[in-house]
């Protein structure tokens, strides 16, 4: 059959059938929206586990621990840091393209300040690292960047008289004011989501923006430290507030790591400066991952996935699971679209013998019904897509309304990507044509002349 | 031409053949009745000669073919060239309009032969002319008589200009006036079309208007009442 003739031929048998093909597609539609909802459920918690939580496109390689608990005390029998030759040797495993190596403030510090965000001027301890600015580059851009935090000659009276950049301020031993430049830090998207999600109920804070953080500045005092007196005189900084970045330490800020160095050679050690806790493996290909993790470990050392190879298995599980139970709901509404199209068959096997009878091949008759199958599988995919996606934002309402704040809690559930809605369309065809093969291939089959005579 | 030689056929399950030793010519623009008793193989034979019913022992060429030999392809195209059937039932297609009815078999002819659109319409057009039927095209078949929906029938099975028309009681739903003006009506086709035709019936009146009558009793060509006329 061929040209526009089969076209309405095959609109005007859907037309004449369609209380037959509707009961046949209810099946359909049920599985392809329970596994469009499914999968855009699995895979948007697995974007937000594997890309917000636990990205997995770079690894964090620290030296192997080997506790020891004594009492209430753990004593630390292992290496507690990474020297120039272990980034070296990390650098040449297969696979990792670039090592960016991390290292802690070995001094305690103090921040404070927020005053104008939050109401009243907040003093904490906090924990710093240091970190290449080129590792994050892409995500915050320049603002994030190494500074001279050397003697500045430049005197002033006020912040107006420095720029943008920098603040006016005294440097330690020095009565006069100098021009210094903010340092720049980053803060983990953990650090946002604890405050958003659990910190400010407790203190009856107000809930912050992480992009309208960017440029809020706040002092620190490296040395300095509620818990014991300084051994020495504090090194006081401004900093300023540049981005949110994965990369960043999860519960405290992020510096340069030239700033940090600088700051661990003169507050604590000339040796604090050359000792890193920590490296940031760029790894180009996510297939690699295995190789990668093995190369490390055969280093001695360990990777810090933060839970990352444990949510891809557990988010891999889910999606396989949830997309299981769909794909058998479409499984069996194909074996109801096979016995439906058996009971058309039977139905209209007068007209098929009629075609044969005006000249239809056996590839005619097989064509028509697989194109009607075809075309019950598009209607019901679209329709089903369709209950899929409105159930989707249903729950996306129910859980923005129901579901209390906590950490990462997405705007939506559900990633409704269009492939995947194409997929799960064709996938809702693919089960129509196949479960009308069958009987289309039986009533190719049939004889014209038994077919005409009802028999 | 239509040669059949020893044509034997027995149903599956049945205890004796249906047709049992045809031996039949029939020669390019010949008009012949087969008439019979019900059962006695006369639709079985058309079925036969039409390709619709290829499981027969014998040896059976219509137009140059040998039926049983022909792929589904070539026979199919043989059903959609060579033959046209009308059917005591029409079997016309509720769900289309009688033009598209009478068109049918363009949907699936293929090659050279294939035409578009509008000659398609037009040839539908005219052949509802030539069965007095003009400006039906657009009407429903379930909107027509008995006697109407033949007719849209006969003009089907001439779309593509046959070679052979094979009627298979066609006025059997009919009564006496309009089976009357259907056989008419084939006697005209017959002598303007230049079309060899083949009816199966018990209608005098087609048995009359045909150039030969053959007797089918028991699966057997009578030749005590086959005969020219």
């Amino acid at each position: 059959m061929i040209g526009r003739g089969w076209a309405r031929t095959v609109i005007a048998d859907l037309v004449r059938h369609w209380r037959h093909f509707a009961a046949a597609s209810v099946g359909i539609v049920l599985g392809v929206a329970a596994l469009t909802f499914f999968l855009a459920l699995g895979f948007q918690v697995r974007e937000i586990l594997l890309v917000r939580v636990f990205p997995a496109d770079h690894l964090e390689v620290a030296p192997k621990a080997a506790d020891l608990d004594l009492f209430a005390l753990r004593i630390d029998l292992g290496r507690d840091a990474l020297d120039a030759a272990a980034i070296e040797a990390l650098a040449s495993i297969d696979g990792v393209t670039v090592v960016y190596p991390k290292m802690r403030l070995t001094v305690p510090a103090l921040a404070s300040g927020g005053g104008g965000l939050l109401g009243s001027e907040m003093q904490t301890e906090i924990v710093a690292d240091g970190i290449d600015p080129a590792l994050v580059a892409e995500e915050v851009g320049t603002a994030f960047r190494e500074v001279d935090g050397g003697q500045s000659s430049v005197r002033c009276t006020r912040d107006a008289d420095c720029g943008g950049d920098a603040y006016c301020g005294r440097v330690a031993g020095n009565s006069e004011r100098v021009c210094r430049p903010f340092i720049p830090v980053l803060v983990s998207p953990y650090v946002v989501e604890l405050y958003n999600g659990a910190f400010r109920r407790a203190y009856d804070l107000p809930k912050l923006n992480p992009d309208a953080l960017v440029g809020l500045t706040f002092e620190m005092a490296f040395g300095a430290s509620t818990f014991r007196p300084a051994a020495g005189p504090p090194i006081r900084e401004r900093m300023r507030f540049v981005g949110v970045s994965n990369m960043a330490i999860p519960l405290g800020v992020t510096l340069p790591l030239g700033h940090v160095r600088r700051l661990n050679m003169v507050l604590d050690s000339p040796a604090a400066g050359e000792r890193y806790h920590s490296a940031i493996l760029e790894i180009g290909d996510p297939d690699l991952l295995p190789q990668v993790v093995n190369g490390v470990e055969k280093l001695g050392l360990e990777v810090r996935d933060r839970g990352v190879r444990r949510a891809a298995f557990v988010t891999a599980i889910v999606i396989a699971v949830l997309g299981l139970v769909g794909i058998v709901l479409i499984a069996v509404a194909a074996a109801h679209i096979m016995h439906v199209f058996y009971l058309v068959v039977m139905v209209r096997r007068r007209e098929i013998g009629l075609l044969r009878a005006v000249g239809a091949r056996r590839t005619d008759i097989r064509r028509l019904l697989v194109s009607e199958a075809a075309a019950v599988g598009l209607a019901a995919g679209l329709v089903g897509v369709a209950a899929g996606v409105a159930a989707g934002a249903v729950a996306d309402r129910l859980a923005a309304s129901r579901l209390p704040d906590f950490p990462f809690k997405p705007e939506s559930f559900f990633d409704f990507s269009p492939w995947l809605l194409a997929s799960v369309i064709v996938l809702a065809v693919a089960a129509c044509v196949l479960g009308a093969l069958p009987p289309a291939h039986r009533a190719a089959a049939g004889d014209p002349a038994e077919a005409l005579a009802g028999r | 031409m239509i040669r059949l030689e020893n044509l034997r056929k027995r149903y599956p399950g049945a205890e004796i053949d249906v047709l049992r030793g045809i031996d039949l010519v029939v020669e390019d623009h010949d008009f012949l009745s087969l008439v019979g008793r019900s059962g006695s193989g006369k639709t079985t034979l058309l079925n036969i000669i039409g390709g619709l019913d290829r499981a027969f022992e014998g040896e059976g060429c219509i137009a140059g073919l040998d039926l049983r030999a022909l792929a589904d392809a070539e026979i199919s195209d043989f059903r959609n060239r060579v033959v046209g059937h009308v059917f005591q039932a029409y079997h016309l297609l509720d769900h289309l309009t009688c033009g598209e009815n009478v068109a049918l078999a363009a949907l699936f002819t293929r090659g050279e032969t294939r035409r578009d659109a509008s000659w398609i319409r037009s040839r539908a057009d005219e052949l509802l002319d030539a069965v007095g039927l003009p400006g039906a095209g657009a009407r429903r078949p379930s909107t027509l008589s008995g006697g109407e929906r033949q007719r849209i029938a006969i003009a089907r099975a001439l779309f593509n200009r046959p070679q052979i028309l094979l009627c298979d009681e066609p006025t059997g739903n009919l009564d006496i006036e309009t089976g009357r003006e259907v056989v008419d009506l084939l006697s005209t086709l017959h002598r303007e079309h230049e079309v060899t035709i083949i009816a199966a019936t018990h209608d005098e009146g087609i048995a009359a208007a045909s150039q030969r009558v053959l007797r089918l009793r028991d699966g057997c060509l009578d030749d005590g009442h086959g005969g020219e006329r």
